[in-house]
């Protein structure tokens, strides 16, 4: 923890996250969309923007599975991979 | 008469003397006649040299002349000086009730600065507090900004006290601001009992954790782990676009995302720092 106790100095901030917290996948349903996100960021040497599909189905998986919110993708920055795909989950 | 010698002075100083001023020849004059007159002769004159000596002795005061009066005594009936002085006591009391008004108006406002200033910080978002009003609608209209790369490096920690194994699944990621990101921890629950864990995280630069946003994570909230069992933890974030058009922003291309997972007790809870 940052606690800089100068007096003008920027310290650290912690913010809540903005849809809270993830439940933990306790029984690893998502496990194997994990283990492909995993594998395609090692793949492309951790570049994230070539991995957003493998993403998208991870959080897809969860949300399926009540381990997440239901969320419109695009809320969560996937509108551009959406593409024609039909939006059934709103 | 002269400008520095007062008349009266003499009167008030030499009690009964008579100065004579040499600038003054007139009233010298008159007081040395009486002493040159045909009448003063040899023997009598001393006589009377002497009584009048013998006078300054039971002098009393001159008989006050209104001319001869100094105009500063402040305890003077003189009507003009009076309504000075009482002007200068008008004019001093006015200013003490303008400096107290002053004096308790600092103090007032001392005591409105502090909700204040939250509200000031809430509305620009300075020190990278909470900034009100971070819609999910701003990440959907986000534009990546594609020519600048960051790398995100991560880290894990774990307090003493707690048995767990935790660390990251990926030791860097690299992303653009504007664009949604995923990342992994793992944690393992190597003994036979359950723990409950609650972790908080750190962004180094600390100018960079105002931009740091993270849509969903496993943090602040307990996390409980059953024996022998591990888990993937998950971190959702973004780094904000407007990272790339702070001049501040302009040399930093690498991010250390730390979380730090702490044992949590019954009845206690994790002081998050800052204005929450």
């Amino acid at each position: 923890m940052s606690t800089a106790m100068n007096f003008g100095t920027k310290s650290f901030q912690p913010r809540p996250p903005e849809k809270g917290s993830f439940p933990l996948d306790h029984l690893g349903e998502c496990k194997s969309f994990k283990d492909k996100f995993m594998k395609c960021l090692y793949d492309n040497h951790f570049e994230n923007a070539l991995c957003r599909n493998e993403s998208k189905e991870y959080l897809e998986c969860r949300m399926e599975r009540k381990l997440m919110l239901q969320e419109p993708l695009e809320k969560l920055g996937f509108g551009d991979l959406i593409g024609g795909k039909s939006e059934a989950k709103k | 008469m002269g400008g520095l010698w007062y008349p009266g002075w003499r009167g008030v100083a030499f009690c009964g003397w008579r100065w004579i001023h040499p600038g003054s020849p007139a009233r010298a004059a008159e007081r040395v006649e009486p002493f040159l007159r045909p009448a003063w002769s040899g023997t009598g004159g001393t006589e009377r040299g002497l009584r009048w000596l013998g006078t300054w002795k039971h002098c009393s005061l001159p008989a006050r002349h209104p001319a001869l009066q100094p105009p500063r005594r402040p305890k003077s009936s003189d009507p003009f000086t009076r309504a000075h002085v009482e002007e200068w006591r008008r004019r001093n009391k006015t200013t003490l009730t303008y400096v107290a008004a002053v004096a308790v108006a600092m103090l007032g406002a001392s005591y409105a600065a502090v909700p204040l200033y939250r509200l000031y910080c809430q509305t620009t978002g300075l020190g990278g507090s909470a900034v009100a009003g971070h819609a999910s609608d701003q990440i959907e209209n986000m534009v990546p900004v594609k020519d600048r790369i960051l790398k995100i490096s991560f880290n894990a920690d774990v307090h003493a006290s707690l048995q767990w194994n935790f660390r990251p699944q990926q030791t860097e990621i690299y992303v653009v601001p504007g664009e949604t990101a995923l990342a992994f921890y793992r944690a393992k629950n190597p003994t036979d009992k359950p723990i409950i864990g609650i972790s908080t995280y750190n962004v180094v630069p600390f100018e960079a954790g105002q931009y740091f946003n993270k849509i969903q994570c496993f943090c602040f909230e307990e996390q409980r782990l059953n024996p022998q069992e591990e888990v993937d933890m998950p971190v959702f974030f973004y780094i904000d676009p407007e990272f790339a058009e702070d001049p501040r922003m302009i040399n930093v291309d690498l991010i250390t995302l730390s979380y730090t997972f702490f044992e949590a007790k019954e009845g206690h809870t994790l002081p998050v720092p800052g204005y929450n």
